[in-house]
Parts: structure tokens; C-alpha cells; sequence
């Protein structure tokens, strides 16, 4: 494994993205970076800019307004990137399943990765989902994907 | 020889100007003014060659003429003034013709003096900057000229008019750096002052007129300051000799006497250098055609008002005076700087950013210690050429977008990306390393410590002057995501005048090391004699051999390595960053943009395409003219009212 | 002429080094501070890495260029510094590596850039003036702009320009850009303009500017340092003091205003550097 590889596992820089969730997701996203799970000791950090993110933690079912945003950010994350839906309504929909204005899970928009399953999803499950995506992440070159 | 460059460089303007104001075909004008360029700038570099000599004029007398034609100048101020009905140019008018003629006819004055000029190495500096950028300005003037008519749908073509001041002002201040007979001294000065009232009144609207008006009556009261500076040399010391400028610095009239004509004569040095309070007017002057603003801030008019004081410096050497002449300077430098930042305007910009760099020069006289001096003869140098071509290009500019508001600049790289190249180049020129303003500065700030006051102000002003041309810079450069950029063709008049001062921004610069050994240490010595001392840090710049190595400096260190350093920095990264399509991506709008690439279109609230807009920020309720104007007017009629006050006291 | 090319050559080597690992260290006793574990002190580094590995994106060629000016004079500055040159120009050369920095913001069309463009802007304003006096003031003390004349001098600079020294402190706050003068770009993850000046910046652009921050801490520390070059570990010591000052502050500080940080800064930070400016014309004359 060379150096840019190992590098990238040791340094995942996300970019959060709220669909349209009932924020449960979210606050047990922030809350992998209290102290109590702080993330910052894998060197997970949290952008607010896909510019400089590496990987999409994206909570809540897609609906019609969201689908656009989601893929304008998707397409300013420089590659090699990795998606992860964070909780049942990231994955399927979930409980808003067949709402009038949903969409359904993320990956009727862009490629997911990694499901995080769980409602709320728990931070353990979400670091553990980090992990994974990490993993795939190495594989993955600068110019794929 | 001697006489036939001064003729040229002084009446070959003259002749030329009256060729252009018969013959009313642009061919044949463009060829006279294209001609008389080269001729003045072959005659300037003449006088390189030949180096000092002295010269009085015979076979005519000369001295009448003189005379006669301060008459009639300051009679049609005295028309002008009537027929505006503007009270302050005709009192400034009579304030200049009363005494004259009290002193001329009254006391039978007759001043005749041998030599009636002298060429020293200062001057030859001024020749070489007003002959050779001045008549580039005026290449680029034919064409700026022929498009600008077309532009204000003008009945009857006023170019000939234009033309013919244009060149005459060279002639004049040409005139004006070599006069050593004080009378002649101020009949030049008021020629330039004629010229430069000629041409910002030139487009005739009303603002143009009372602008021009304002310009006038300011210099008129420099006149005057002049004109009794005059007859009180001649009534103290009791004789034509005492107006002679060599007598005055060379230190044959000694004594206190001499403060209060000097601090008068400096006073007018001011007021032509639109020193504060009186920057009001080479603002004023910006509603002029671009051409006549870059002659008026590089090479002309402004140039004169320090050139006196510069001139004068051996006179007040050593006493307070100078210091005061060194705090006026660097306050205004401070002051115009800080005022820089709140103007909208690019030519307001450029002018304000004049008023602060001669500032500094003026400050460098003040501070009178052979260091200082040559920083302000370099900083004379330098400011011609990068603010000629700044001017140029907002002319060029201008004439792209029809515009001179900062904020229609917006993306201009992306529109006129060659322009944009060079008035970036421009910039960078006025305030960073290596470029000459810089070098200038810096020699500045090491002589500074003499005056410390002096020095606080250089800091905070060079602070400012980061501040507004990165600021207008940011404005230009500010371009959305595209591949590629437009070709843009310009006019070679335009071209020619551009392309010359850019190249001649860098050959000066990477030059200055042979050129302040040979050159400015020579001007300098004209007009301080003391040694020469180098700052060590110019060690750096300046190859002085052996000693320098041993001193544990980095070897031949000179300034180049700086310019090979700026080329790494920007120059190949400009040659060979290459973007490819696929690698472009929109500015983050939240991921609210409206699809394309180069969109600055977002979804705002309900879905509604909104375009954004950027401004630049201005800060004009803290560095405004409304906020400043008064405390800086008044801080800076402080300092002159303690300067001449001095000379009054000190007598 | 040997020695000079092999300082040159380590201070380029081992400079970004000890940027980087102050940096990690930064963000492990932030992390600490804050109760948690922090990343590992080589965390900066493999950001670094990282980001080299990333797809090249960008929104225009000019912004790039910019960038490159910036690392150029910034390194170029630390130059002055190890070969011990002339302190004004020194200054000059940052201000220029500080306009690059500008210039690269202002050359996109985003409005975030654009925001942290012109705060940045308003720490130039801030901190430049400080550092101009810091070099009057040496020049005031030892007569010269000369670093290595610093060096000759038994007697610290501390001593007498002590008022400068906290001067200096404060506008370190402002060119490390931490709290509460983390106004144009900041360190920390959340940011009200997203990033600021670097927001168009992304993969090995902005692995460029986190290596001209690196250099650029270590150039900042070195000024500090040279408060004390007599022996030089202690002026090593007071910068490393300093540092660990500034993360305190970073800490328990909120944000201020870019408005605010003009006022204090020339309010403060002039005040001290005209009083002591003043005092050394009064009590040595002219040098
Ligand atoms: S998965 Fe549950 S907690 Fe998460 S957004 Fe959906 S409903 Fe809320």
C-alpha cells in the first residue's frame, strides 16, 4: 500500500448532506464528534465543502427538490470519493417511503457505497460505516470512478 | 550641438504643436506626432550622452519674449476667470499680474542671467521621463483621440486642439527642468499650468469646465506663492543673481533669508503636485480624456511640483523646514492612500494613488539625506513609467466597456484577458517586489528613521496601498469556470505605447543596480552633496564585490534573482498550467447552481433562477471623502501654515 | 557560499517538517482541551498525502497561479530568514505571498471565496503595518535591516523592544488565523463562509496551501525567535512559547469581527509599536 493510499484511510474528510430526514440521523452524525466518539482521532473531519470532502455522509430519503443538489455536490467531490447513506430513509426511503414528494433511498440519485442502516442510525454504526467505505476508498484511484 | 538639443526639446514641441493645429488630417498628424516621439526621445537620450553643460540662449532676446508671454497668460486667466464668472481664478489671476507687474515696471526689475539654463543630471533624468514617456502617451493619444470622437458623436473633430497642447506640454516641461533663471522657471511653470487647464476643460461640458476652473485657480495660487517668492529674493537680496536656482541651492546666499522664498516656492511645488488640500483638483482633472490624465500623473504637470521641491532641497537642508516638508509629504502619502480604498472610480483610483506616491517623493526631499534623495529621483523614474501605463490601460480599458467604474471591470479577464495581463502587471508594479515602486519604497523606509513621524506614515500608507490595488486587481481577475480565452486585438497606437512601457517597467527594474551606480548616484549628487552611502541591504541589489561576500551575504545576490523568483512564482505557472474541460467544476453555491459550468445562476427561493452579484467592498463610511475630506484638509492646512509660518518666524 | 546552499536546501527540507508536526500538535492539544483524544501528531501529514492523490478540479487557471506565487514567496521569505537578509524586504515578500493569497480567492466568481478574499484583506491591513515596525525597530536597535546583524548583537532584542514583542504576539493571532482572529479562512471544521478564502481550493491545490501554511508557521516562529538570538534556543523557546500561547488563546476565545480585529490591531498593535519606535529615536537618535 503506498503512502497516498494509506494516507487516504487515515484521512477521510466528509461532507455531510441532510435530504430531507427528520434530523435523528444528523444529531447522531454530530454526535460521532463529541467527545465521547470523536471521530477527529481517525482524522475524519467535518467539511462543509465538497470541495475538499472525500467522503458524502448523506442522511434522509431524496425527494424532488434535494435530487438536483445532491448531484451538483456528488459532482463537486473530486474523485476518488465515496458515498454513504446514513440511516433507513438515506437507504430507502424508510419511513417516508411513497410520500408524495420522495424520491426514495440516495441510490436513485448517485452511487451509493455504504449503507448505514438503523432509525435513528447509531454513531458506532456509522464509524463502523466509515470504516468500511475506508477500505473501498484505498482501492480506489485519483482519475476512476 | 548644445543648442540644437535645446531647441528641440524645448521649441520642436512648439513647432510641432502649431503643424498638427493647421493640418487637420489624421494621417498627416499622426505622422508629425509619431515623428516629433521619436525625435524628443532620441534628443533626450542625446542629452544622456552629452551630460551636464550650461547654455544661455543669444541672438534674440529672449528674455522680452518671456516677459511678454507671462503677460498674456495671465491676461486670459483674467479673461477666463471674467467670462466663467469664477472669482477665485480671477482673484489668483491679480494676485499673480498685480505684483508682477508692480516688481517688473514698478521697481524696474530686469533680470538677465548667465547661464540662462543648466543641464545637470536631475534634469536629465526629468528630460529622459517627460521625453520619452511623455511622447508615448502622446502616440497613444492619436488613435484614443480619433476613437473617442467617435465615440461622443463630436460635430467638428476638436483632435487638432488636443494634439496641439498635448505636445506643446512636453516642450514646456522640458523647459521647465532646465531653467536656472527663476523668471524663466515660472513662465514654463505657467505654460504647463496653461496647457493643463487647456486640456481637462477640453470635452466641454460643464463638469470639464468648472473642474478645469478648480485646476487653474489651485495653480494660480501656486503662481502667486511663486511670483512673491520672486520679488522677495530679488528685494532681499538685492539683485538679479539671487535668481538664479544654481545660487539658491549651491549655498551662495546664505542665512535664514532665505526659508521664507524657499517654504513659497515649495508651497507652489505642492499645490502642482495636488498635495494635500490641494488634491482636489488632479481629480478634477480625471474627467479629461485618459491621455491627458497619464501625461498629467507620469511624466508632466505633477512631475514639475516635485521637481521643484526635489530641486530646491539643498536649500532648506538641515533645518526645520525640511523636516516639516518631509511630515506634509508622508501625511498626504498616508492620507491619499487611505482615501484610495473608498473610491468606485479606476481613474480615481490611479489618481489618488498618484497623489500618495509623490507624496512620498516630496517626503523623501524632506527627509534631505542623500539615501532619501535617491529614492525619490528613483521613485520619479519608476512612477512615470508604471503609472503612464496604468493610465494607459484604463484608457484601453475604457474604451472596451465604456466604462470607468471599478465594479464594470467585474470579469475583465475573461473579456480583454490581454489588457488584464497588462495592467495586472501594472499593478503588481506600483506596490510589490521586485518592481521598482518597490525598490523605490524601500530605499524610502530605510532613509525614513531620520523623521520618525515620517516613517509611521510610510508604514501605514504602503499597508493601504496593499489594500486598494489588490482590492481593484481582485475585481479584474474575477472570471466563472471556461476554458480558453477570447483573442483580443488592439490598435497599435494603443499597443505600441503599452507594450514599450511594460517592457520598460522590466528592463528598468532588473536594471536598477547599474543604473543607480551610474545614474541616480550622479543625479543625486546634483542635488546633495554628501557620500553616498548604500543601505547594506542594497548590498543585495547592487554588485559591490569582495566586501559583500565576505560579509557572509549570499553572494552575487542582484536583483534579478528577485524578477527570476516573480517569473517561477507566476510566469510559468501562467505558461504551463494547463486545465483540461473535464477538470472544471462551478464555484460552490451550495450545490444551488443552475446546472451549466459557467453559471452564476442559483435556485433561490420557489425554484426562481437568480443571478448573484459580487461587489467589491469600499469602506465608505470609515475612509470616505465625506468622512476624511475635513480632517485631512485641515490636518494638512496645519502643516502648511506651520511651514511658511516657519520661514516667517525664522526671518 | 557551500553553507549557505546547504541551509538553503534544509531550511526548504526540514521547515514544512516541523510546520506540519506543530500543526498535528495543534489539533491534538485542541482535541485535548476539548476532552477528546485528537488525531495522531503526523495527522497533518497524511492530510497532506492525501489531498496529493486527489483528482485535480478547478473553477479557473488564474486561481492556480496564484497559488503558486503564494508557496514561491512564502518559501522565499523563510529564505530571507535562515540566510539572514534584509528584514524590511523580508516583509515586502510575505506581503506579496499575502497577496497572492488574495488575488487566488478573488480570481473565481464565488461568493464565498470572495468574502474570505477581502477579510483576508483586513488582515493584511492588520498585521502588515505591525510587522513593518517590527523592522523599524530592529533597524532603530541595531542600525541596520540586516538579520544577521541581529545575530551579532549580545544584548536580546527583547530587552528593549519588548512592546513590539506583544505586538507582534497579537498579530500572530491574526496570521495563524486562529480565534478570534480566524476570520478570513479557519482551521476548524465549521466555518459560517464554508472555508473562506480556500473554499475553490481542492485537492493538490489545497494540499499546496496547507505546505504554505507549514512554512509559513515556522517563518512566523522564526521572527519570533529572533527576539532572542543570544543564545538562539532561547528565542526557540519563547516561539514555541508563543505557539502554545496562541492555541490557548485559539481555545477559549470566541470570534471577533473583522472590524473589531482592524480596531484592536491598530489600535493595540500600532500604539505599542509607535510608543516603542518613539522611545529608541529618543533615547539612541539617529542611528
Ligand atoms: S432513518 Fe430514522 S432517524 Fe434517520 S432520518 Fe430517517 S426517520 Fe429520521
Amino acid at each position: 500500500m503506498g503512502l497516498i493510499e494509506k494516507s487516504r484511510i487515515k484521512s477521510p474528510w466528509i461532507l455531510h448532506f441532510d435530504n430531507s430526514s427528520c434530523n435523528g440521523c444528523d444529531i447522531e452524525i454530530l454526535a460521532c464528534l463529541t467527545p465521547l466518539y470523536d471521530v477527529e482521532r481517525f482524522g475524519m473531519v467535518n467539511m462543509g465543502n465538497p470541495k475538499h470532502a472525500d467522503v458524502l455522509l448523506i442522511t434522509g430519503p431524496v425527494n424532488r427538490r434535494t435530487a438536483r443538489v445532491l448531484k451538483n455536490l456528488y459532482a463537486q467531490v473530486p474523485d476518488p470519493k465515496i458515498v454513504i447513506a446514513v440511516g433507513t430513509c438515506a437507504s430507502s426511503g424508510g419511513v417516508f417511503h411513497n410520500c408524495y414528494n420522495v424520491l426514495g433511498g440516495v441510490d436513485k440519485v448517485i452511487p451509493v457505497d455504504v449503507y448505514i442502516p438503523g432509525c435513528a442510525a447509531r454513531p458506532e454504526a456509522i464509524i463502523d460505516g466509515v470504516v468500511l467505505a475506508l477500505q473501498k476508498l484505498a482501492s480506489l484511484r485519483g482519475d476512476k470512478k | 550641438m548644445e543648442s540644437w538639443m535645446m531647441a528641440i526639446a524645448i521649441l520642436l514641441p512648439l513647432v510641432a504643436g502649431i503643424l498638427v493645429f493647421i493640418i487637420r488630417q489624421y494621417h498627416v498628424q499622426s505622422f508629425i506626432v509619431v515623428l516629433t516621439a521619436i525625435i524628443l526621445a532620441v534628443n533626450s537620450i542625446l542629452f544622456l550622452q552629452q551630460g551636464p553643460f550650461t547654455y544661455s540662449p543669444g541672438g534674440f532676446n529672449w528674455g522680452l519674449m518671456v516677459t511678454i508671454l507671462d503677460y498674456v497668460i495671465l491676461l486670459f486667466y483674467l479673461y477666463v476667470g471674467i467670462s466663467l464668472r469664477n472669482w477665485l481664478v480671477l482673484i489668483f489671476a491679480l494676485t499673480q499680474l498685480i505684483p508682477l507687474a508692480w516688481w517688473e515696471f514698478g521697481m524696474k526689475a530686469h533680470v538677465e542671467l548667465t547661464p540662462a539654463f543648466v543641464v545637470d543630471h536631475l534634469s536629465i533624468v526629468m528630460t529622459l521621463v517627460i521625453s520619452i514617456i511623455g511622447s508615448l502617451i502622446c502616440i497613444y493619444a492619436l488613435r484614443y483621440m480619433y476613437d473617442h470622437e467617435h465615440h461622443t458623436k463630436l460635430a467638428k473633430s476638436r483632435q487638432p486642439r488636443f494634439l496641439f497642447w498635448l505636445v506643446i506640454f512636453l516642450g514646456a516641461m522640458n523647459g521647465l527642468v532646465f531653467a536656472n533663471n527663476l523668471v524663466w522657471l515660472y513662465f514654463f511653470w505657467e505654460v504647463t499650468t496653461l496647457c493643463c487647464f487647456q486640456l481637462i476643460a477640453h470635452d466641454l461640458t460643464k463638469e470639464a469646465i468648472n473642474n478645469a476652473a478648480r485646476a487653474l485657480w489651485m495653480n494660480s495660487l501656486g503662481g502667486t506663492a511663486f511670483v512673491f517668492a520672486l520679488i522677495f529674493l530679488y528685494v532681499t537680496q538685492g539683485g538679479a543673481e539671487a535668481l538664479s536656482v544654481q545660487n539658491i541651492i549651491s549655498g551662495h546666499i546664505t542665512g535664514a533669508v532665505i526659508i521664507l522664498p524657499v517654504a513659497l516656492l515649495c508651497f507652489t511645488g505642492f499645490t502642482k503636485a495636488a498635495q494635500m488640500p490641494f488634491q482636489s483638483w488632479l481629480l478634477g482633472a480625471m474627467v479629461a480624456p485618459t491621455p491627458v490624465s497619464a501625461l498629467l500623473h507620469s511624466s508632466t504637470m505633477v512631475k514639475a511640483g516635485v521637481y521643484l521641491v526635489l530641486r530646491l532641497a539643498p536649500a532648506y537642508a538641515g533645518t526645520h523646514l525640511s523636516t516639516i516638508i518631509a511630515i506634509a509629504g508622508a501625511f498626504t502619502f498616508f492620507a491619499a492612500s487611505g482615501l484610495a480604498i473608498s473610491q468606485t472610480t479606476g481613474k480615481r483610483v490611479l489618481a489618488y494613488s498618484t497623489i500618495a506616491n509623490l507624496g512620498l517623493i516630496i517626503a523623501c526631499a524632506g527627509i534631505n539625506t542623500p539615501l532619501a534623495i535617491a529614492a525619490a529621483i528613483l521613485l520619479i523614474i519608476f512612477h512615470a513609467i508604471s503609472k503612464g501605463l496604468l493610465f494607459l490601460c484604463a484608457g484601453t480599458i475604457e474604451h472596451q466597456i465604456w466604462s470607468r467604474e471599478i465594479e464594470d471591470m467585474e470579469g475583465l479577464a475573461a473579456k480583454a484577458p490581454l489588457t488584464t495581463l497588462i495592467t495586472t502587471v501594472g499593478i503588481l508594479s506600483m506596490f510589490l517586489p521586485p518592481f521598482g515602486m518597490l525598490l523605490g519604497k524601500w530605499l524610502a523606509l530605510e532613509a525614513a528613521y531620520m523623521v520618525p513621524l515620517a516613517a509611521i506614515f510610510f508604514v501605514l500608507a504602503s499597508t493601504l496601498t496593499i489594500v486598494f490595488w489588490t482590492k481593484w486587481l481582485g475585481r479584474l481577475l474575477q472570471v466563472l469556470p471556461k476554458i480558453g480565452w477570447p483573442r483580443e486585438k488592439l490598435s497599435l497606437s494603443y499597443s505600441v505605447p503599452l507594450w514599450l512601457l511594460l517592457i520598460g517597467i522590466f528592463v528598468i527594474g532588473m536594471g536598477v543596480g547599474p543604473i543607480y551606480q551610474n545614474f541616480i548616484l550622479s543625479a543625486t549628487n546634483n542635488v546633495i552633496t554628501g557620500n553616498q552611502i548604500i543601505p547594506i541591504g542594497w548590498h543585495s541589489l547592487i554588485l559591490t564585490g569582495t566586501a559583500f561576500v565576505e560579509k557572509g551575504i549570499l553572494g552575487i545576490f542582484l536583483v534579478w534573482p528577485l524578477f527570476l523568483i516573480l517569473a517561477v512564482a507566476l510566469l510559468l505557472p501562467l505558461l504551463f498550467i494547463g486545465l483540461k474541460p473535464k477538470e472544471l467544476r462551478p464555484v460552490y453555491l451550495c450545490g444551488e447552481q443552475t446546472g451549466d459550468l459557467d453559471t452564476d445562476e442559483w435556485l433561490a427561493e420557489a425554484d426562481v433562477k437568480t443571478k448573484f452579484q459580487l461587489g467589491g467592498y469600499y469602506y465608505q463610511k470609515v475612509l470616505g471623502e465625506k468622512t476624511l475630506d475635513p480632517w485631512v484638509n485641515t490636518i494638512a492646512i496645519v502643516i502648511l501654515v506651520i511651514m511658511l509660518g516657519y520661514g516667517v518666524i525664522i526671518k | 557560499m557551500i553553507d549557505q546552499l546547504i541551509t538553503v536546501i534544509v531550511a526548504l527540507i526540514v521547515a514544512p517538517l516541523i510546520g506540519g508536526l506543530l500543526f498535528g500538535f495543534d489539533r491534538k492539544i485542541t482535541a485535548r482541551l476539548q476532552g477528546r483524544y485528537g488525531p495522531p501528531i503526523i495527522q497533518p501529514f497524511y492530510d497532506f498525502f492525501k489531498l496529493l492523490g486527489k483528482q485535480h478540479i478547478a473553477v479557473s487557471k488564474l486561481q492556480f497561479i496564484w497559488i503558486y506565487g503564494y508557496l514561491t514567496f512564502m518559501v522565499v521569505s523563510l529564505l530571507f530568514l535562515v540566510l539572514k537578509l534584509d528584514i524590511l524586504l523580508l516583509v515586502f515578500l510575505l506581503g506579496f505571498a499575502g497577496v497572492c493569497f488574495v488575488l487566488g480567492a478573488f480570481s473565481t466568481k464565488s461568493p464565498y471565496a470572495h468574502f474570505g478574499a477581502n477579510r483576508e484583506l483586513l488582515q493584511i491591513l492588520a498585521y502588515e503595518p505591525v510587522l513593518l515596525f517590527l523592522a523599524l525597530g530592529v533597524y532603530a536597535q541595531n542600525g541596520s535591516f540586516l538579520i544577521s546583524e541581529i545575530f551579532k548583537q549580545d544584548k536580546p532584542l527583547l530587552f528593549t523592544l519588548w512592546p513590539l514583542f506583544i505586538a507582534v504576539l497579537f498579530i500572530l493571532t491574526i496570521k495563524m488565523r486562529k480565534s478570534p482572529f480566524d476570520i478570513s479562512t479557519s482551521h476548524h471544521a465549521h466555518q459560517e463562509i464554508v472555508r473562506g478564502t480556500v473554499t475553490e481550493y481542492s485537492g493538490p491545490y489545497y494540499a499546496l496551501i496547507q505546505l504554505v501554511e507549514w512554512y509559513e508557521l515556522v517563518l512566523l516562529l522564526g521572527i519570533i525567535a529572533l527576539f532572542w538570538t543570544n543564545p538562539l534556543w532561547v528565542g526557540i523557546l519563547i516561539a514555541l512559547g508563543a505557539f502554545i500561547l496562541e492555541l490557548l488563546i485559539d481555545n477559549i476565545a470566541a470570534r471577533l469581527t473583522a472590524r473589531w480585529m482592524v480596531r484592536l490591531s491598530w489600535s493595540v498593535g500600532l500604539v505599542l509599536g509607535i510608543i516603542n519606535i518613539a522611545y529608541l529615536y529618543l533615547t539612541k537618535g539617529v542611528a
